[in-house]
């Protein structure tokens, strides 16, 4: 190099190239924050949407519900009044409790308070007068029938019934149970969870929905 | 364009090309090219089959892909890659337009530029999301947040975009590229090549981390601490990814700025002439060239934690571990974000005096001190869960940094005693952030008191100390430094009583939001939370009505900065009648920034009777007779001596 | 040298004003609401840090607003130039070094040292005498409370959540584990939590795999009924349960602190 060092670098003439367009680029990057921002934000809009418009398969026969660390899989499914239904749940945690509840209308305002804590959740329990039948109980802590119409296959001892609160059974790390049930005729939207921990698990967002279509 | 038509070096006859593709959108195509072909190969060698197509190790890879994907788009295919591999290229750099600012550039003055134009994007997305914060805890139940997941993935993304793409992208990335090499005299920097390359990775990690939420919730906040990131959805694997870019992107300056200080500074421009924020540059840039790969060293641990896994961090490996390796680059970084602002203050204030800088020689020794304790004071952040017997060592440096931080103040209450200054905006801002990093430390003193700091300790007094030490000092002298050297930027200024008017809004609202956020910790406000008992409701209900406010005061300040910038009245070559060298050339400067090689005779900082100008711009005549480039044909700038041009003053 | 008079003349007067705030504001207690020996340290310190730190906040404001007021040039008007100015003044540096230096040593000594000397004083033998222990667990997201001298495993509301008791002016030594009672021990072993109730004035922090000890003395018969102070706290964020990760906690008299072992005894007995 034969400049001095804070020298500019011999400059040459710029060739004349055809520019990038600049509607290209406004348009480009706005389409592209667009994408960004529903992604970012829209997606539960458009699976809601999605759902609205196509419906969701039904969902009979064998169904598997697991519960995580404070989330289910599936967390939304659709049943039909009068399908014949086996739900296996099973909890996944290493570490946690988890329970399935379903019901209707649950005083979230409740779960806000700091302090002493009413014990309270669904007003309304599905499980209300519903025949079910529980088997192949492993590692139940415990298991509250409510006003539902239970049978147990096996020795009683494995459910650990307890009363008190909604139908819910509560399973430890690891523990799994069979539910078969007919679909009874309460069709309309139903909202599940887990009340374990005082609520904490609901409020941190382990819950789902169970749409019940009419026969 | 106006430019003379030539035919290009490669021999092709030039025949009519299309237009091509904006870089950005090139470098967004190529981004999602990248992710997809690594991505697929990671899932394709997959051994256990039946994974989702997107997993936490495909994501890495793809995520690499990515990034090299936009680099390549965003010009380095043209501009690097092909001339690396011997190919002719067609690219040149574009010498004025707005297009330059974005596609690949090596002018420190575009990167500059560039830098602040994405730390501004990162500071508005981080400060629309403490927006959002502050609206979820008018209340004290969830309201806009159903979960806490979604909240403390909020906190996380603000902080970490905030310290990240904002604090230490700024002031260093941004005015430290543009105004380092103008301040010594130089007419570019030494690695302009790599740092056009690093500018391009403050997006990818701004991106990065906004997007997180993708990959699920994480809730650890910006420490990404373990051992709670391990059990944290993949959305953690994002930060620490866009993390490492933005890392990359500053370490990249911290090089730059620092090969270009001790290699291309003017004739006459000795080590006790450098101007302070030249100072105070250099100084953050060693201390982040000590603990950037130290943080980023633990950022690939943890990211391995976490895919492959290992057990480094995790409770039944070492849980504290991460903390302290994250608190020994952790509190570095807070300094390498105020020294600069530190280095403001006593820049700003002799020239709005014109009066000769007060010791500037403890000036510059507070900066340097201050950047040798902050290595040594990290664990007083641990105190709640260090061992007794390391407590009061930790203590006693986090106290004694405070000496040489009030250096800063002593030379600048020397400057201003008994002076006539212009109290003009610029000056309104360095008094303001003079006041709020008065609060910021002295609140900080309390949280140096261990026997405090255990009740203080992770309440919103820590919350408000640290936002008066941040805001307080880089974001109102960042402020103050746009408004001092608009006229530098663009050639324009801007209205004292629409400067001034804001400044004061800003200020009121910076106030009377944070200061209420010491009254919230002591009465038992902890952090992290989106729900808190009723009885905090009615104070963070009146704090998010000033943080609003707020808001709307920054978002003013860029809009109306921006105005100024295209619409300003025409500022004059010298506004202020400042003596450092960026202001001896026209505004904005030319590519090469000097028509001729400056030389400095004289302190930047003296002012008043007997003071001669210090900076002469005539030399190049005989600096060329005498230099060695112009002697010896196998000269090579990595032998040039600054001061070995025979020019003494 | 008349600005000089008049910037120390109003310095002392803010200081003495910022003074009197300040007892004001000691007097109504800056923290709140403190219920423990502990607590009263960091009251202690606190307040002293407050009193000695008024004068540097005074000056530092004061010359900013001195500089506003008298340093300033009319609007548009270009500061004089033709003036020599002073770089140095070694008194003045040597003031401020020296002070800034004399300062922080006297906050090293006092309160940092002396206070931490007497929070270390706790768990040495003399002090450490075992009055009551409560060993406190946390897992996500809950406290666990167990009475190991009164045979209590794990203490609770009638509506099932932990509950904390502790009798008024009885040394307690907490003993914080996060080792999780209900699973084995594997990588998914718990986090970092903080075990903090606003009113006793310390927060301690609890780490997987390791003890830590707290001591303190509750120096009030209170509650969260009282005042909402009066709770344990997770301060530590430790996932999406940490804002709830507290519990509520009465201390009180001695008899009653007897009947409510004798009553969780029955209930966990039956």
């Amino acid at each position: 190099m034969s400049k001095v060092p804070n020298e500019p670098p011999i400059e040459s003439p710029e060739p004349q190239q055809p520019e990038w367009s600049r509607r290209q680029f406004l348009v480009g990057t706005a389409a592209i924050g667009v994408a960004g921002a529903v992604t970012l934000f829209g997606r539960q809009s458009l699976v809601n949407a999605a759902r609205s418009v196509f419906g969701s398969p039904v969902s009979s026969g064998t169904v598997h519900l697991y519960a995580y660390d404070y989330y289910y899989i599936p967390n939304y499914m659709t049943w039909r009044v009068g399908d014949r239904m086996e739900v296996i749940f099973q909890n996944q945690s290493h570490t946690h409790w988890h329970e399935w509840t379903m019901g209707r209308h649950v005083n979230e305002a409740y779960f806000q308070a700091f302090g002493n804590l009413p014990a309270d959740a669904w007003q309304e329990d599905f499980w209300d007068g519903v025949p079910v039948t529980l088997s192949d109980p492993y590692g139940i802590d415990n298991f509250v029938p409510n006003q539902a119409i239970v049978t147990y296959v096996g020795p009683k001892a494995a459910y650990n019934i307890q009363s008190g609160g909604d139908f819910s059974p509560t399973l430890k790390p690891g523990g799994s149970l069979h539910l078969s049930f007919t679909v009874p005729n309460k069709p309309g939207l139903w909202d599940f969870g887990c009340f374990v921990q005082q609520y904490i698990h609901y409020r941190t967002g382990m819950r789902g929905q169970v749409m019940i279509l009419p026969a | 364009m106006a430019h003379a038509m030539t035919v290009p070096e490669s021999g092709h006859a030039p025949r009519p090309r299309k237009a091509p593709m904006p870089p950005v959108l090139r470098a967004f195509l190529w981004a999602a090219i990248g992710f997809l072909l690594l991505n697929t190969f990671v899932i394709a060698v997959d051994p256990f089959r039946g994974h989702p197509f997107v997993t936490g190790p495909s994501v890495v890879f793809g995520w690499v892909g990515a990034a090299i994907g936009w680099l390549l788009g965003i010009g380095l295919y043209d501009a690097v890659l092909l001339p690396l591999m011997g190919f002719p290229t067609r690219w040149q750099e574009r010498q004025q337009g707005w297009r330059r600012y974005w596609e690949f550039a090596t002018d420190h003055k575009v990167i500059g530029l560039q830098y602040m134009m994405f730390a501004v994007g990162g500071f508005l997305i981080a400060g629309g999301i403490a927006m959002l914060m502050r609206y979820e805890l008018m209340t004290p139940y969830l309201t806009i947040f159903h979960y806490p997941s979604n909240y403390l993935t909020a906190v996380g993304i603000h902080g970490t975009l905030m310290m990240f793409s904002f604090a230490t992208v700024f002031m260093i990335g941004g005015l430290g590229n543009y105004f380092v090499p103008l301040m010594i005299g130089a007419r570019e920097t030494v690695l302009s090549k790599l740092s056009g390359i690093g500018v391009w990775l403050v997006p990818v990690g701004i991106l990065t981390v906004l997007f997180s939420p993708l990959l699920g919730e994480w809730s650890t906040g910006w420490r990404g601490y373990e051992p709670l990131a391990g059990q944290d959805a993949n959305g953690i694997l994002f930060y620490y990814l866009g993390v490492l870019a933005l890392t990359m992107s500053s370490l990249i300056v911290a090089l730059n700025l620092v090969a270009t200080v001790m290699f291309r500074r003017a004739p006459g421009l000795t080590w006790g002439r450098l101007p302070l924020f030249v100072w105070g540059q250099v100084t953050v840039n060693l201390l982040m060239l000590i603990w950037f790969p130290e943080i980023q060293t633990t950022f690939v641990m943890a990211l391995l934690d976490k895919v492959v896994p290992l057990n480094f961090f995790t409770a039944t490996g070492s849980p504290l571990t991460y903390l302290m390796l994250f608190w020994l680059f952790g509190h570095p970084e807070v300094y390498i974000i105020a020294v600069p602002a530190f280095a403001i203050w006593n820049e700003i204030i002799p020239v709005m005096a014109q009066k000769s800088l007060f010791g500037r020689q403890w000036a510059v020794i507070g900066l340097v001190f201050v950047m040798m304790l902050s290595g040594l004071v990290w664990a007083h952040h641990m105190f709640t869960n260090l061992r007794n017997s390391e407590i009061l060592p930790f203590s006693f440096f986090t106290e004694m940094i405070s000496i040489p931080t009030g250096f800063a103040y002593m030379s600048a209450i020397g400057t201003l005693w008994k002076s006539k200054v212009r109290l003009n905006t610029p000056m309104l801002w360095i008094l303001m952030s003079m006041f709020n990093f008065l609060i910021g430390g002295l609140t900080g003193v309390f949280l140096a008191d261990p026997i405090v700091n255990l009740q203080l300790h992770d309440t919103f007094w820590v919350v408000g100390h640290f936002h008066y030490t941040i805001i307080g000092s880089m974001v109102f002298s960042g402020f103050g430094a746009i408004y001092y050297w608009l006229p530098k930027l663009s050639g324009r200024t801007f209205n004292e009583t629409w400067g001034k008017t804001l400044a004061i809004i800003t200020f009121l609202a910076f106030n009377l939001t944070f200061s209420q956020f010491f009254l919230l910790g002591l009465h038992g406000m902890n952090r992290w939370v989106p729900a808190y008992p009723a009885y905090l409701q009615p104070m963070n209900f009146e704090v998010s009505i000033f943080a609003f406010i707020l808001g709307a005061a920054f978002l003013g300040n860029i809009l109306y900065i921006g105005y100024c910038w295209r619409n300003g009245a025409q500022a004059g070559e010298n506004p202020w009648g400042a003596k450092t060298p960026e202001w001896f050339t026209s505004s904005p400067a030319p590519r090469y920034n000097f028509p001729v090689q400056p030389e400095i005779v004289g302190s930047l900082y003296l002012y008043g009777e007997g003071t001669k100008v210090p900076v002469v711009t005539t030399a190049l005549g005989e600096l060329a007779a005498t230099s060695r480039a112009t002697q010896d044909p196998q000269f090579d700038w990595h032998d040039y001596a600054p001061d070995g041009g025979g020019v003494t003053s | 040298m008349g600005e000089n008079v008049v910037f120390a003349v109003l310095w002392v007067v803010f200081s003495v004003l910022g003074e009197i705030g300040d007892r004001v504001i000691i007097r109504h207690n800056p923290m709140y609401y403190i219920v423990s020996n502990q607590g009263q340290l960091a009251l202690q310190a606190f307040n002293f840090l407050l009193v000695v730190l008024t004068p540097v906040f005074v000056f530092v404001v004061l010359f900013l607003v001195f500089t506003m007021v008298r340093f300033t040039t009319k609007r548009g008007e270009m500061p004089p130039a033709n003036k020599r100015f002073a770089i140095d003044n070694k008194a003045f540096v040597l003031v401020w070094v020296g002070g800034s230096i004399a300062l922080n040593l006297l906050f090293f000594l006092h309160p940092t040292t002396s206070a931490m000397e007497q929070m270390f004083a706790l768990d040495q033998p003399a002090a450490n005498t075992h009055d009551l222990v409560v060993d406190v667990t946390a897992r996500q997201w809950q406290w666990i409370f167990s009475y190991p001298q009164y045979g209590l495993t794990q203490t609770l509301t009638p509506n099932g959540q932990n509950l904390l008791e502790l009798p008024v002016n009885v040394p307690v030594k907490f003993v914080l584990r996060s080792y999780d009672p209900y699973h084995t021990y594997d990588q998914y072993a718990d986090v970092i939590h903080s075990f903090w109730v606003p009113a006793f004035g310390i927060k301690e922090d609890v780490i997987p795999g390791e003890t830590r000890y707290e001591y303190l003395t509750p120096t009030a018969i209170t509650s969260y009924a009282v005042n909402p102070m009066v709770r344990v706290q997770c301060a530590e964020v430790c996932g999406p349960g940490h804002p709830w990760m507290e519990s509520p906690l009465a201390v009180v008299s001695d008899q009653q602190f007897a009947q409510w072992v004798k009553a969780q005894k029955a209930l966990a007995n039956g």
